[in-house]
């Protein structure tokens, strides 16, 4: 268990900044999840905890101790690589025993510690196994062994299960979990699979270009996003742009109340939190698409402007295509200058559009 | 429905019936080039041997001996230079694989300009005929050469010259074959993974250790091919030990050649042929062990 502080770390990869002044504490026994698309930094920031790249600004300490000098070798990280980096000239043993052995440890204490780490990962009885007799979940079970054998103060995983199908993936990281769990080891995990976040972190740090969009709980992240980019990354939301004006949220085809000053706003609302009904008459948009998942069914609504919303319906069987409805928004949010200016638990119903606005807006 | 138990199926007719007929196309396609090395190569291998074991007889017949044989291993001169010929090719390979080794660690895991210009040079010499490289040698190294020249300019005095001595071939031979070893290195380094060294770092390892257990064991066969294709070529070089080496003891090149044409002597040149191609196959059976090796992986 440890912990670590890191403060105002940015790395400079020539003029470009791939990390831009980050900075978070991750307490004891903490699995904190970046998250982000390719290129917003989040492996560069893990390779410069785990020692591999070496940060141009800024401070990181494990329990107090600055390691930002400390070559890989010799902090107390162990990290779980995407592509296994397993060592195929040797066994499952050896993989897991090498860095015990140069440790100098006793013979006995390191069988009896591979043993116990194969066990713990569920793969007891296969330390002989050459590496590429084993399937690809297996090569990633051995290469958490691996870290977790030297017992490191951080964990550190960089999107391992990216390699693996969805099943799989679905599978370990329950696992790992509850690994984590039971050993309470620090954990950062890197990913770009929202759906791994929200269902392993303790906290997401949601990075985007190299800065920090918002570090929160999962729920947090995923109900209340701090801007538009967290909005749109985590689930699936709907952004609708207009102008807030005389205390109304005003779009091509509804408005819809808003305590704000007036100026440009994005309005996000998640397709569960935007009920249809159908209209009796001209609606403020007409279904173009039904989708039955079984569970639930998603509608595409298409507005006169040519802009498609998402809504999340319990069943598909009263919907058709090019049917007349209406939206009503449950929880939804306003954004100006990447941040929030507006939330609203329980929408209220949106009042359609005057025909003239909509008669501009479609001119 | 058929009868349970005892009914035999009927093999279904496979489709198209010509999938189960074994063409011969890709054995006429290698036809031509076995026939060529059955002609060149093998033919006069087993010629070799042939005539050294079975020679012409005092009743006009022929006879098995092994007369030259135990001439060659009993004669001091030749076996001086069978002798100078293994130290050249051991002290070549050593000097390879030292030389080498650092230069292809350096190629693949430095990034930038300069590691592409070191590649450039390090490439340079397989564009350089031997016997350039020959005269260049002489030049420089060689009595009063370049370097002999820049040390009197600064009031040292001459260098010993490897010119004329056993290092001479040594010092040329190194020098040709280190493109082909570096290409070879840098290839069976390629196949080591940036993570798997990061890996081995991330658990303790410092950069010795990282070079001991986890990147020699991985380019082993690697090292192993080079240096089998190196020492074929240098135990049965011809011009650099012909033009830098001393004039006894010689290396087998130079010593068939000056049996055949100065001595006058074929049957003993191709006995000399017959020893040296049996040391070079030695170091074959190395490389097709190791090829075969990372076939069946």
């Amino acid at each position: 268990m440890a912990r670590l502080d890191i403060a105002n770390v940015t790395k400079l990869f020539g003029a470009t900044r791939a990390v831009d002044d980050f900075s978070i504490t991750v307490t004891d026994g903490e699995l904190v999840c970046l998250l982000g698309p390719s290129g917003s930094g989040k492996s560069t920031l893990l390779r410069m905890i785990g020692g591999f790249e070496k940060p141009t600004y800024g401070s990181m300490t494990i329990d107090g101790e600055e390691v930002i000098h400390l070559p890989p070798e010799k902090r107390p990280t162990g990290m779980v690589f995407q592509s296994h980096a397993l060592w195929s000239h040797m066994n499952v043993f050896k993989n897991i025993a090498f860095g015990l052995k140069l440790r100098r440890l006793p013979k006995a204490e390191i069988t009896q510690r591979v043993e116990a780490v194969l066990d713990l990962v569920g793969l007891k009885g296969f330390g002989e196994r050459l590496t590429h007799q084993l399937s690809g979940g297996q090569q990633q079970r051995v290469a958490l062994a691996r870290s977790l054998v030297l017992e490191p103060k951080i964990l550190l995983l960089d999107e391992p299960f990216a390699s693996l199908d969805q099943h799989l993936r679905e599978r370990l990281r329950e696992e790992v979990r509850d690994i984590q769990q039971r050993l309470k080891i620090t954990t950062l995990f890197v990913t770009h699979a929202q759906d791994e976040a929200l269902s392993v972190a303790d906290r997401i740090v949601v990075l985007r270009d190299g800065r920090t969009e918002q570090i929160a709980k999962p729920a947090e992240v995923y109900r209340t996003p701090a801007t538009p980019f967290v909005a749109g990354f985590i689930g699936q939301m709907n952004l609708i742009s207009g102008v807030v004006s005389e205390g109304e949220f005003g779009h091509s085809a509804f408005n819809v109340p808003v305590a704000v000053a007036d100026g440009p706003a994005t309005l996000a609302v998640r397709p569960e939190a935007l009920t249809l009904k159908p209209a009796s008459g001209v609606g403020m948009g007409h279904v173009h698409r039904v989708t039955d998942y079984g569970t639930h069914a998603m509608i595409d609504v298409e507005l006169p402007d040519g802009e498609r919303l998402k809504s999340m319906m319990p069943t598909a069987d009263e919907w058709s295509s090019m049917q007349q409805v209406d939206l009503v928004p449950g929880a939804f949010a306003l954004y100006r200058d990447n941040a929030a200016i507006y939330r609203a638990d329980v929408g209220t119903p949106p009042r359609k559009a005057p025909s003239r606005t909509r008669g501009t807006v479609n001119a | 429905m058929s009868a349970a138990g005892g009914a035999v199926q009927a093999q279904p007719e496979p489709l198209d019936e010509s999938e189960t007929r074994r063409r011969p196309y890709g054995l006429l396609l290698v036809a031509a080039p076995v026939l060529l090395v059955g002609w060149l190569v093998i033919w006069p291998i087993v010629s070799a041997v042939i005539r050294t074991l079975w020679q012409p007889a005092d009743d006009g017949g022929y006879e098995f001996t092994l007369e030259t044989y135990v001439f060659f291993f009993s004669d001091r001169y030749s076996l001086d230079n069978l002798t100078v010929t293994l130290w050249t090719t051991g002290m070549c390979a050593l000097f390879l694989l030292v030389i080498c080794l650092p230069i292809s660690l350096y190629l693949r895991f430095s990034v930038g300009r300069l590691p592409a210009y070191v590649q450039s040079l390090a490439i340079f010499p397989m564009f350089v005929p031997s016997i350039i490289l020959a005269y260049a040698f002489i030049r420089v190294l060689g009595p009063n050469g370049m370097v002999d020249i820049l040390l009197n300019a600064v009031g040292l005095p001459k260098i010993r010259t490897p010119y004329l001595t056993p290092w001479g071939p040594v010092i040329g031979l190194v020098w040709d074959n280190i493109p082909l070893t570096v290409l070879i290195l840098l290839s069976g380094l390629g196949n080591v993974s940036n993570q798997a060294i990061e890996a081995a770092r991330d658990v303790g390892a410092r950069w010795l250790q990282v070079l001991w257990y986890i990147i020699l064991p991985r380019i082993g066969n690697s090292i192993l091919v080079a240096l089998s294709f190196s020492v074929l070529g240098i135990f049965s070089s011809f011009t650099l030990p012909y033009v830098l080496g001393p004039a006894a003891p010689e290396m087998m090149g130079p010593f068939m050649q000056r049996t055949f044409r100065d001595v006058n002597d074929p049957q003993m040149a191709i006995t000399q042929a017959v020893i040296t191609f049996g040391f070079c196959i030695v170091f074959g059976l190395f490389y097709v062990r190791s090829v075969a090796r990372n076939r069946g992986k």
